[in-house]
């Protein structure tokens, strides 16, 4: 594109700092908040006022701020089950199985301790809870060791597998909880047995304490992937499994592991929502919603570019707009979907944009004549 | 007005041109202001933009006279100049080499003189017209004609389908018969024999490189550029295509091949020799006037020494023992076909051969990459016919593999990561699973500085390498181990000179310090200066084990070629 004697280019970028990364983000957030403002216009609603309702209901309402971290806990442990095998360049896409996979062998656990009996254990509750919390990554491990083993042992496509392995576990979670299933609730309500008030984890100012978990391995991961002879061996393994041979690095084990690692946090995102958020602690009928929602963990993985640091405040994001969303189609009276079309334009863009993660514009004098 | 009545106004030679009239839409009136600034008016003008010019005809223009030249020809690339005010002259029947290092602006000419690349400056002109290529289109419809390094032929595909491919005469309809005689005629004319119904992937490299050369010619091309021609060639199809190069220039063709190393083919064919060095021509001479030595010198910069002798190190003990080794390659076919041979300490053994011919299934069984189908494999005394590849890293094995950017480095890794390939399994280098980055930085430095790696330092990324200085950090990041047996595929394929000898002095340097070396390559003279037992692999097997002293070149070439030891003598 020339305007005057200037000249708009496209060019590669030779690198890209993480500060670089973060205003690109940022811009395309900006951009896609401005494109669906036209959606509030044909609405006849001012797009500022909604925006500022969103945001102060999602962000700034003592109530609401509770909910939003519950959600962004979720979609964090999740983007962490998609960053781990994308940082050995393989994808994901089964953090819902593994979720409810992590959620079934939870709910195991209590079944085998006779908590649905009894409505109490006589162990003390930390040790339940912490053998609740290993029996959810060990489920979630499993359904993602499946699809490590396949790829590592014959290649198969990791995609296709996770995927097909989301079906299998949604409906085995469904003959789990149904009437008659061995977790059923008694009320047969089409949801599992509840958690008794014993063993309902502590709060801190309403938060589950598997914030500190998510945060905590927000840390380890970075660390690990970055420092660590394993991380070496992963990204090694990711940026070109020929060459990781050559060195000596197992193609077999790199997937599996890095399949068991993913499906045992998204696993633990299981256990966050159905064991400790208030007001839940049960496979809720509405668990598929749930399956749906971790899917936002792929595109934080992908908008963060598999940094588990840069994660945090996508996932704080998502989190927030996939509640503040639902408050503008009640609140507003803006019809179904609203929030869901909301959060499908803001990936689009921020995906879009990761263009100019490759690429800038540059102005440059043309010289000589046209 | 009739539609034809139409004049012809080439672009380059307007200075300015203004519509009078546009209508109707068929007749349009300009005022032309050509280039000795003369107006006219001029009806219909057909502007053509995407070719200005029309072709020359080399019939037209006298043997020995310029047909092509590159005047001050400048681009420039984010931090380097890749040419520097080229001149380049190339005159009809000529075959006129260019030769120059990796990074010297080869590529970069050849690319801008098939359109591939605009110039920032400077000016082409054919037959003394000037030309502007947008693209590689516009250099073809002006008669020149490139064949790649690399083959872009469709192996499934007859030699006829394949050379007609993209020709504007084949259209919708194919009128095979037609292009079949037309393409009988210029083989006839140049002496080609070529079964123009086989499939392309029955051919062999040789044939294969034909088959472009023909494309080029059928499409009209009278200047012809060959990138690196002998490359892939036995030395038996080398000596073919130098016979059919030496035909086409006879034939009134402008021959251009551009040449890393190997120059005494360069001194045997070629009329006139550019030597190009970082980006500049730094002569330009009759070959009649060159030696191997000058042109050496031109290119490098400095004398270099071509002959290594042959230095006998005392024989130590019995490092590698192979035993009747078979393994099949990727398509489930045997390609390595019981071999057996031993190494020892202080000894280089060179398997001479055209890559495909067990080579990469030998080294891969060796290195663990690869399942043996049978036999056994002992290093040092102990069994690894079946240990994995990081177990015989561990044990002492160093493996420098053909293909330096997909498998011997990580292209989006720094240069550090790339040396920590061969490091993070080191207990020395790691600690409670923790990297010791500290360290493996400090061993990069020492092995930027010691190999003499241009970068500006250890933390760019590796795809930022030059081809030669890529595989100085591989080889130095493998020797960095001292291996017991060192294993290198084609370590000098695709280097230049300088880098060529710095890397064989450093195979000689491994061998004095007790290593066994295990050199596979296709160029004869490399494995024939460097080896101390010579193995021509064919299809497989070796065809004998000759002392390094008694491999002479006629030999080890008929037997790469399929012909044994036995039947040699006898």
């Amino acid at each position: 594109m020339r305007i005057g004697s200037r000249e708009l280019k496209l060019e590669r970028r030779e690198s890209l700092s993480g500060w670089q990364a973060t205003g690109i983000s940022i811009l395309a957030i900006l951009v896609a908040l401005a494109i669906f403002s036209i959606i509030f216009i044909l609405a006849g609603i001012n797009p500022l006022t909604a925006y500022a309702e969103i945001f102060s209901y999602a962000f700034a309402n003592p109530f609401v701020l509770p909910l939003t971290m519950n959600r962004f806990i979720f979609i964090l442990l999740c983007t962490y089950a998609f960053i781990i095998p994308f940082a050995a360049g393989l994808w994901n896409i089964g953090m819902a199985g593994q979720l409810y996979a992590g959620s079934l062998t939870v709910y195991a656990v209590l079944l085998a301790l006779g908590v649905k009996e009894f409505q109490s254990t006589q162990l003390p509750t930390t040790l339940v809870i912490l053998m609740m919390l290993i029996a959810a990554m060990l489920g979630g491990a499993f359904i993602g060791g499946i699809a490590g083993f396949l790829k590592g042992k014959y290649n198969v496509n990791e995609i296709v597998v996770t995927m097909m392995l989301n079906f299998m576990t949604f409906w085995v979670v469904s003959d789990f909880i149904k009437e008659g299933g061995i977790f059923m609730n008694p009320g047969g309500r089409g949801e599992s047995f509840e958690l008794p008030p014993s063993l309902q984890p502590p709060l801190i100012m309403g938060v589950p304490f598997t914030i500190f978990i998510a945060i905590g391995v927000a840390l380890l991961l970075y660390f690990v992937l970055r420092r660590t002879k394993i991380g070496y061996e992963i990204r090694a393994y990711g940026e070109n499994p020929t060459a990781a041979a050559y060195a000596g690095i197992s193609n077999f084990s790199i997937p599996l592991l890095v399949f068991i690692m993913g499906g045992a946090l998204a696993g633990l995102a299981g256990y966050h929502y159905f064991a400790a958020v208030p007001g839940v602690y049960k496979i809720a009928r509405t668990y598929g919603y749930f399956g749906d929602l971790a899917f936002y963990g792929i595109i934080c993985g992908l908008i963060s570019r598999g940094n588990p640091l840069a994660a945090i405040p996508v996932a704080f994001l998502f989190g927030g707009l996939s509640i503040g969303g639902r408050l503008v189609q009640g609140k507003l009276g803006m019809s179904f979907g609203v929030d869901y079309a909301l959060l499908g334009v803001l990936m689009i863009t921020l995906v879009a944009f990761q263009f100019f993660y490759r690429y800038k514009f540059i102005w440059e004098n043309s010289q000589g004549e046209p | 007005m009739p539609a034809c009545r139409s004049t012809s106004v080439y672009y380059n030679h307007i200075r300015s041109l203004e519509v009078i009239d546009i209508t109707p839409i068929e007749y349009r009136l300009f005022r032309v202001t050509d280039k000795d600034s003369q107006t006219g008016i001029q009806d219909n003008v057909l502007l053509t933009e995407e070719c200005p010019v029309q072709k020359v005809l080399i019939q037209d223009i006298k043997r020995g006279e310029t047909i092509l030249e590159a005047r001050g020809i400048t681009k420039r690339f984010p931090g380097v100049v890749a040419n520097d005010q080229i001149d380049f002259k190339i005159r009809v029947g000529e075959i006129h080499a260019v030769l120059g290092e990796n990074g010297a602006g080869k590529t970069t000419l050849m690319k801008i003189l098939f359109g591939q690349y605009q110039p920032d400056e400077g000016e082409i002109f054919i037959g003394g017209e000037e030309v502007r290529f947008k693209s590689p289109l516009d250099a073809i419809d002006l008669g020149i004609g490139m064949v790649h390094q690399h083959r872009k032929l469709i192996p499934a595909h007859s030699v006829i389908e394949n050379i007609i491919l993209g020709h504007p005469h084949a259209g919708t309809i194919l009128n095979l018969k037609r292009a079949e005689k037309e393409v009988l005629e210029i083989c006839e004319k140049y002496g080609f024999s070529l079964d123009l119904n086989a499939k392309v992937w029955q051919l062999s490299e040789g044939e294969k490189q034909l088959v472009e050369i023909i494309k080029a010619l059928y499409r009209g091309a009278e200047i012809l550029i060959l990138d690196e021609p002998s490359s892939a060639l036995t030395p038996m199809e080398t000596e073919k295509l130098l016979t059919s190069i030496k035909a086409m220039s006879r034939g009134d063709l402008a021959i251009v091949p551009f040449i890393t190393h190997k120059l005494p083919i360069v001194l045997r064919i070629s009329d006139r020799v550019t030597v190009l060095r970082k980006g500049k021509v730094v002569c330009c001479i009759d070959t009649s006037e060159a030696t191997e030595q000058s042109l050496a010198k031109e290119m490098v910069g400095r004398e270099v020494i071509f002959r290594i002798e042959r230095t006998k190190v005392e024989k130590g003990e019995t490092i590698l023992q192979v035993d009747d080794l078979s393994a099949v390659s990727d398509k489930g076919v045997v390609a390595l076909n019981g071999v057996s041979f031993s190494i020892s300490e202080g000894e280089i053994f060179g398997v001479a051969g055209i890559s495909g011919n067990g080579q990469r299934e030998l080294v891969e069984a060796l290195a663990g990459l690869r399942k043996p189908e049978g036999g056994s494999v002992w290093l040092d005394g102990e069994d690894i016919t079946f240990a994995d590849s990081l177990k015989r890293w561990q044990l002492g094995i160093g493996y420098v593999p053909a293909d330096r950017i997909a498998m011997g480095s990580i292209a989006d890794f720094s240069l550090v990561e790339n040396v920590t390939m061969n490091y993070y399994f080191d207990h020395e280098y790691y600690r409670r699973g923790v990297l010791d980055t500290k360290k493996i930085r400090e061993l990069t430095n020492d092995i930027i500085a010691e190999y003499d790696v241009v970068t500006p330092n250890a933390d760019i990324v590796a795809k930022c390498l030059s081809g030669g200085n890529l595989q100085k950090l591989i080889l130095a990041r493998v020797l960095s181990r001292k291996p017991r047996l060192l294993i290198v595929d084609l370590p000098t394929q695709g280097l230049d000179v300088g880098a060529t000898e710095f890397v064989r002095n450093k195979l000689i340097d491994a061998k004095k310090e007790g290593a066994c070396v295990l050199l596979i390559s296709e160029d004869l003279d490399e494995v024939l200066s460097l080896s101390d037992w010579v193995a021509p692999i064919y299809e497989g097997e070796f065809m004998g084990i000759l002392p390094g002293e008694d491999a002479k070149r006629e030999l080890v070439g008929a037997m790469m070629a399929g012909i044994h030891l036995d039947e040699e003598s006898a």
